[in-house]
């Protein structure tokens, strides 16, 4: 790892707790300019709550993290997130465009509406993940997929220089995952940096060019072909992997 | 203008209607007369309908329509202190009902941050103790000499027939406060109730923007109050909410309609219960807000219930008619050419209630002809089915290649005939697709 | 319910004279308090399970709508079969309940519509039903004998005077007779009325009547002065009967299913595979909760009582962990607060505080001109009076009481921030850049703490000889060392599930 080149984002020290029982635990994380990297561990390793302390969504008990040397407060405009999708009522009476638009209210500030520019740039990013034809749908008459193709999208309308994605993967269709692991390499082509929370360790060296392996601590993070090794995941997921012969992963127990 | 606006201004101008109606019928099955007195009740509980139905959209949405019932409860205690303290003017009781709630609702908060109780024993908790209170010092006050008129009672079950001009003035004044924050931060409550982490990430101030729609959703219940009671206010703060969203998919047309039926029901609600002093208000708002409930569960297009069992009932002729189609076509199929007739007993066989459904639906369009015992595709059936069985072809392509060609991408629904669904152009690639392959 | 009265009266009467329970029972105080417990002892034990259910609104709206069942019944028993109505006949109290179980069947329906979520559903279904029995209360007023202060409050302060008398020697009973000696005779114009004619009017024309007649129980014919010899009586409020049968209840139920509630409590899915009905559990539990609701509409009206239900339990649910001690206390704290309570209406807090001296303060201190006498609702201030035992619960409850809470909070956050600077040496001593990690004048810049805060955890961790500063370096000890691993060691093994292949 080149120390010199710019750092996406820098974690040091980070520490989380829930009811002062650690969920991230002393973690010093540096992540380069326009890697897209999947953030991988068994459940309850603090995947999420890794990029939830990151984000400040969460208090930290102790650490320093900065995106492209600043903090986070200076760097928000730089910033781009992607939730789990189960975290919203779908119910909620909005469209998809709605949905979208409300990725680019934080530039707006207090008291200003969006207008016609912001629906463009919301109708570009709509059709940039395939849902041009349902902007006017309401969110819950969406499949799985879709809604998480528009949270893809409403992150997209922010045009952030690094993106966090929470389990983008999780529950969704073929055409979907196709759909958004274009659109990450789109990213990547565009030079964004991209940190994937991510379930299914078969696709990992498929999709991702970098990777850091979780378990409270950070067991290694690196490039994939480096890091992604079955001594490393033995490490993470204990005696809970089983390989085929050729050393490829099969599945991970959760 | 997009079918959604025309529906929610129709509703709008149907509600109108029903009110402008109320006029003569109220007249004629009432008796009401249009007095001085009773137009100002009516104006009020107008007023302080289209108040606690805008705001009360954001508590049925922020799923707190149970917080709205213990914090009206709670707001007892304060109007009677209110009164022991400042005497009875309308706006320190006012005041002191909505510090009341706000210390009922840190009081829950705090039990919540430090205990294992969960939000429903919270809530009771202080609920029930919260209106103990309010009852105690009432029994106090009513053993004051000369306090009995001072009409606090108004305030457990509501009498519209106590409203004065000047109450309606200062009720116009607060609720145009109130709407107006509505508007101001439009953006920002609509935000942070739908994904309240991502407005954290974006930099708003979540914690801010919340106690900001809490406190305008507290001054919606108290100025309420004096209509509906502390008891069935949270009737009459969640019903037209509920009532509205089952008729429009968009936010600002959801509280805008419950702004409207807020009006009805605190209008004609206030209007019949003036009639009659015995009437307690409340209770009568809560009966004409239910009804406009029931009325758009059962009624309201998309979502209601006789519109839902109707869609049903379509989808499940047409599946029943597919299925039938699909049947024979393959059974004539693999018997030799698709001219062939199948016998009654294998078709109904399959698909048993449903195929007597589709085949009689095929039988009426003449896409079948039956000998009693046996059927068998027309020639337009035989047409109608290779179609079918075309598109089904087209959507096994599509799944397989629609990302590398670059196609719009759509949830799969193979009862649907995909040329109906994809452009003529992303069909003719598919076409071009299928002669290249062998089969 | 006259059979079980008589025979607690025999029971009783094993223990006390006759006029000395006719006497405590006349006392509107030992009424009240008796009924108050009885209710806050069923409340308590069926709400321990509502709480741990998660199902503490169901009685708020079971309460709520109950009232519609006893209107709704009441007038079904006076209008269509002519009885007399009695909001403590047995009748009225199983119709009643049976409205409030309904009332649990329309919210499932209503939410499960899927066209409103369950809180909107309760939110909306049990102020409809309250309304429209509010609505038939001021309609029907005279016919239902019940106004609006008694649905909120109840009559649990004149429940002494609502009584059954029950005689035990010289019980005769009293017939009168037109040819009774005793019978008052009155003449009344028989058709003056259709003629629309006065008395006095030639025509009128004349009956003999007896305006006394019939036949008389025992404790109304000495009180009319039929009889030479005083009956031996003892009058019994029907609220102890009804309230009584009503803890007898909960009292067998939590017994006899007491295995059955607690599994289904904690792991209906269990209880499913076991065998349990989780359903009926669910369904005997809810028709108590109405019967005690209806029971208690009496005496503390139908919002009141949510109280005897959530808080007590509440605060069990602070002070123990196990069903069983819950089972106990709940019970007691709220009997305690329906004690208290009864004092507080009439101005003593706790016995030897006078609330009448505390408004004398008031007045002196914010000048205000409050009446001093403190005379007040006894069900509201019994309510208050357990609100006041749970806040006393909660603030010094040794396990889960505000303070200890706190104070725990506290000492876990020191323990955590020492481990993390613990783990912070531990990681970075023996790589290359320790120098620049672990400098002690720097160290609170690492983890974005104040200089003061990273002061004080240092200084504690060096007392405790877990790390040593060597040339402005932070190190550990080899006690230290032995920690980091100790809490590593816990830690990842409270995340990591034990392997299984």
């Amino acid at each position: 790892m080149n120390d010199r080149a710019p750092l996406a984002l820098s974690v040091e020290d980070l520490t989380v707790a829930y009811h002062s029982k650690p969920a991230i635990w002393d973690i010093d994380l540096g992540v380069p300019e326009g890697v897209l990297m999947a953030i991988v561990g068994p459940n309850g390793a603090g995947k999420s709550t890794l990029i939830k302390a990151v984000l400040n969504l969460i208090p930290r008990a102790a650490g320093r993290v900065s995106f492209y040397g600043s903090p986070y407060e200076q760097a928000r405009s730089l910033v781009g997130y992607v939730p789990q999708r189960g975290s919203v009522d779908w119910d909620f009476p909005t469209s998809v465009l709605d949905v979208v638009t409300m990725g680019l209210y934080g530039k707006l500030g207090w008291l200003r509406r969006p207008g016609r520019r912001e629906r463009d740039l919301a109708l570009f990013a709509l059709d940039q993940v395939g849902l041009l034809d349902l902007v006017d749908r309401q969110i819950s008459q969406l499949s799985g997929g879709q809604q998480q193709r528009a949270f893809l999208a409403r992150a997209l309308v922010q045009d952030a220089q690094i993106y966090f994605m929470d389990e983008p993967f999780a529950a969704v269709d073929a055409i979907t995952e196709r759909a958004i692991v274009k659109i990450l390499h789109q990213l990547k082509e565009r030079g964004k940096t991209v940190l994937v929370v991510h379930h299914d360790l078969q696709t990992v060296e498929d999709y991702f060019d970098w990777v850091t392996l979780l378990n409270v601590e950070v067991v290694a993070s690196g490039p994939a072909a480096v890091v992604f090794s079955p001594e490393n995941l033995q490490k993470t997921y204990g005696g809970r992997v089983s390989y085929l012969h050729d050393g490829q992963v099969l599945a991970a127990g959760d | 203008m997009p079918a959604e606006d025309k529906r929610v201004w129709l509703t709008i101008a149907g509600i109108v209607v029903l009110g402008i109606c109320f006029l003569p019928l109220g007249q004629w099955l009432f008796g009401i007369r249009y007095t001085y007195t009773v137009r100002v009740v009516a104006l009020g509980g107008a007023i302080l309908g289209v108040i606690s139905g805008a705001l009360g959209c954001f508590a049925v949405l922020r799923r707190e329509s149970l917080m709205g019932d213990a914090l009206s409860h709670a707001a007892l205690p304060g109007v009677a202190v209110a009164f022991l303290l400042a005497g009875r003017d309308l706006g320190f009781l006012l005041i002191g009902a909505g510090i009341a709630s706000w210390i009922a609702l840190r009081f829950i908060a705090a039990l919540l941050g430090t205990t294992r109780l969960k939000q429903d024993a919270a809530m009771g908790i202080v609920l029930a103790s919260w209106f103990a209170g309010g009852i105690a010092l009432l029994a106090y006050i009513q053993s004051i000499p000369d306090a009995s008129q001072a009409g606090l009672d108004r305030f457990i079950f509501g009498q519209a027939a106590a409203i004065i001009e000047s109450d309606v003035l200062l009720i116009s004044g607060a609720g145009a406060v109130v709407l107006l924050a509505l508007a101001l931060f439009w953006k920002e409550f609509k935000l942070v109730t739908f994904d309240g982490e991502f407005a954290i990430a974006n930099g708003f101030q979540v914690g801010l923007i919340n106690t900001l729609l809490s406190t305008l959703i507290v001054i919606a219940i108290v100025l309420g109050l004096q209509l509906a009671g502390v008891i069935l206010m949270v009737g009459m703060l969640i019903a037209p909410g509920i009532a509205a969203r089952q008729w429009t998919q968009k936010l600002h047309h959801t509280v805008i309609l419950a702004a409207v039926f807020g009006a009805f029901a605190g209008g004609v609600g206030a209007v019949i219960s003036a009639i009659d002093a015995d009437i307690p208000t409340g209770p009568m708002i809560i009966v004409v807000a239910f009804s406009l409930v029931l009325a758009s569960i059962a009624l309201a297009p998309g979502r209601g219930l006789l519109w839902s069992s109707w869609r049903r009932r379509l989808d499940s002729r047409r599946f029943a008619r597919q299925n039938a189609l699909r049947d024979l076509y393959r059974y004539a199929l693999s018997h030799g050419s698709p001219g062939r007739p199948a016998p009654d007993a294998f078709i109904r066989g399959i698909g048993d209630r449903s195929a007597a459904l589709g085949l009689r639906q095929l039988l009426a369009s003449g896409l079948v002809e039956t000998t009693g015992d046996s059927w068998r595709l027309t020639d337009t059936g035989i047409e109608a089915a290779r179609r079918d069985a075309h598109s089904l072809q087209l959507w096994d392509l599509y799944r397989l290649y629609a990302d590398d060609m670059g196609l719009p991408l759509l949830a799969e629904d193979r009862q649907l005939d995909i040329r109906d669904v994809l452009p003529a152009d992303a069909i003719g690639q598919l076409e071009a697709m299928m002669e290249q392959r062998p089969n | 319910m006259m059979a079980l009265e008589r025979w607690l009266i025999e029971l009783l009467l094993h223990f006390a004279a006759r006029d000395e329970i006719n006497v405590f029972l006349r006392s509107p105080q030992n009424t009240a308090t008796i009924i108050g417990c009885l209710i806050a002892v069923s409340g308590a034990l069926l709400g321990t399970f509502l709480l741990l259910r998660g199902m503490a609104l169901t009685s708020d709206a079971i309460s709520h709508t109950v009232l519609l069942g006893i209107v709704v019944a009441f007038l079904l028993m006076t209008d269509v079969f002519g009885m007399v109505g009695d909001t403590s006949s047995p009748w009225l109290i199983l119709g009643a309940s049976l409205a409030g179980v309904g009332t649990v069947v329309l919210t499932e329906l209503l939410y499960r519509s899927g066209l409103l979520r369950q809180d909107a559903a309760l939110g909306l279904a049990f102020p409809l039903l309250f309304a429209i029995a509010v609505i038939l209360v001021s309609r029907f007023a005279e016919d239902v004998h019940l106004d609006e202060d008694a649905v909120l409050v109840g009559e649990i302060g004149l429940a002494w005077a609502n009584t059954n008398s029950h005689c035990f020697d010289n019980c005769a009973t009293v017939t009168i007779s037109p040819d009774h000696p005793q019978a008052k005779m009155a003449r009344q114009c028989r058709n003056c009325r259709e003629l629309g004619i006065s008395p006095r009017d030639e025509g009128a024309e004349f009956v003999e009547i007896c305006s006394n007649c019939g036949s008389y129980s025992p404790a109304q014919a000495w009180q009319a002065g039929y009889l030479q010899k005083e009956p031996s009586l003892v009058f019994f409020p029907k609220s102890i009967t009804v309230t009584l049968i009503m803890t007898a209840l909960s009292l067998l139920l939590a017994l006899v299913f007491y295995k059955e509630l607690k599994l289904t409590t904690f792991d209906p899915a269990l209880a499913k595979a076991l065998g349990f009905r989780p359903g009926v559990m669910n369904y005997a539990l809810m028709i108590l909760v109405s019967l005690v609701a209806v029971g208690a509409f009496d005496a503390v009206g139908s919002i009141l009582v949510i109280a005897f239900f959530i808080i007590p339990p509440a605060a069990a649910y602070l002070l123990s962990d196990r069903l069983a001690v819950m089972l106990l206390l709940g019970p007691l704290i709220g009997a305690a607060g329906a004690f208290f309570g009864y004092d507080l209406a009439r101005g003593k807090f706790f016995g030897f505080i006078e609330v009448g001296d505390i408004i004398a303060g008031l007045n002196s201190l914010f000048g205000l001109d409050l009446p001093e006498q403190w005379d007040s609702s006894i069900s509201a201030s019994m309510v208050l009076m357990i609100f006041i035992i749970f806040t006393l619960v909660w603030v010094l409850s040794p396990r889960y009481g505000l303070i200890s809470t706190l104070i725990r909070r506290a000492n876990q956050r020191r323990r955590f921030d020492d481990q993390v600077v613990l783990a912070h040496i531990h990681n970075h001593q023996f790589t290359d850049r320790h120098a620049t990690e672990l400098r002690v004048k720097t160290l609170h810049l690492h983890f974005r703490w104040t200089g003061r805060k990273m002061g004080r955890v240092l200084a504690r961790l060096r007392a405790l000889g877990l790390v040593a500063v060597v040339n402005g370096l932070a190190q550990l000890t080899a006690r230290g060392e032995t920690q980091v691993h100790a809490f590593r060691g816990a830690m990842l093994e409270a995340h990591n599930m034990p392997d299984i292949d």
